[in-house]
């Protein structure tokens, strides 16, 4: 396991939507909640990898749904967010929201 | 719409089940179906199953990247030994001296070949965070049997078919293998170690983080 506990970008964009999305989080509605909101088409591959990279960081857990027939007798993987991740979203924001701010430039402002 | 055109393209699923490196490529496949029966194009598919594949080697590679500089560094070696050898003056190779010891040299090479990468794989695993003795010795151990099998059957198989052997132009003592032109043997090499590396440096918290639970049928 890594003992990296920072999030790269789509990571915290896949942590974020496993949180809007709830108990019905899974590799469809997370791809699809990523071009609804953020304006980004990601391939389920990369859902997936950065899904497998914050499971090893310990950032959500995943259990199996039951095989249905329109998925080809495949079952849902169902993602959901443990405390730690929840913490490290947290952290994120605030490191961010430190960054972003004192910058009028980015604020719409003249210096 | 005909059948041909509900049904996913079974040839990059099984693309997708073979090729792609995850623990877990059934719910990716299920995903993609999914997706397809929602009115996603074959063209759509089949991009989808190789980004698959490519992120899957490039996260493999991240994951095990101390494997891959000792299977560079352990095929890079000899070629890089050889070369240092052959260039200094009065060394003696394994062929100048008298049978049994040319025997001898011969086969320890093969030994060392196998332990001389290993303070590659070492330092990287200190790096990495994850470095074991017992994963070292059992990697070198691997590493060495590998190496003495594949040199044992391809004697075998050049005692069987010795037209296989062409001499090397300016050494009596070298031949080529018609069967194995030049960058195939160094990728033998490469795959020896990397396998070598990835059995031998499993450590138990790896096999138990490939483990999935089954959610109740109630709540999904």
């Amino acid at each position: 396991m890594s003992n990296r506990s920072y999030l790269g970008e789509m990571e915290l964009m896949v942590l974020l939507a496993l949180v809007r999305l709830g108990d019905d989080a899974y590799g469809v509605p997370i791809s699809k909640e990523l071009l609804n909101l953020a304006g980004r088409e990601v391939a389920l591959g990369s859902v997936y990898a950065a899904l497998d990279r914050l499971q090893e960081k310990g950032f959500v857990t995943s259990l199996l749904g039951d095989p249905t027939p329109e998925r080809g007798g495949r079952a849902k993987r169902y993602f959901r967010v443990t405390r730690a991740g929840l913490r490290a979203l947290r952290m994120t924001r605030t490191a961010l929201t430190n960054l972003w701010s004192g910058i009028p430039l980015l604020e719409g402002k003249r210096s | 719409m005909s059948v041909q055109k509900s049904n996913p393209p079974t040839r990059a699923i099984w693309l997708l089940q073979h090729a792609c490196p995850r623990s877990d490529n059934e719910a990716l496949t299920g995903d993609l179906i999914e997706r397809f029966r929602e009115g996603q194009s074959r063209v759509w598919f089949w991009k989808q199953v190789l980004i698959a594949i490519a992120v899957g080697v490039l996260g493999e590679i991240r994951r095990h990247w101390p494997h891959f500089c000792y299977a560079i560094a352990g095929t890079a070696m000899p070629a890089f030994l050889w070369k240092t050898v052959e260039g200094v003056p009065g060394v003696l190779h394994w062929y100048a001296l008298p049978w049994p010891w040319s025997q001898l040299a011969f086969e320890l090479s093969r030994a060392l070949l196998a332990l001389a990468a290993l303070p590659v794989l070492a330092a990287a695993l200190v790096i990495n965070g994850s470095f074991r003795w017992v994963g070292l010795l059992r990697t070198g151990m691997i590493n060495l049997a590998l190496i003495m099998l594949g040199h044992y059957l391809l004697d075998y198989l050049l005692d069987v078919f010795p037209w296989l052997l062409r001499p090397v132009p300016g050494n009596p003592h070298l031949f080529t293998i018609l069967i194995l032109p030049p960058p195939s043997l160094e990728l033998l090499f490469f795959s020896s170690f990397l396998v070598s590396a990835w059995l031998g440096c499993r450590s138990p918290r790896q096999a138990r983080n490939l483990g999935l639970v089954r959610r109740p049928s109630s709540q999904a």
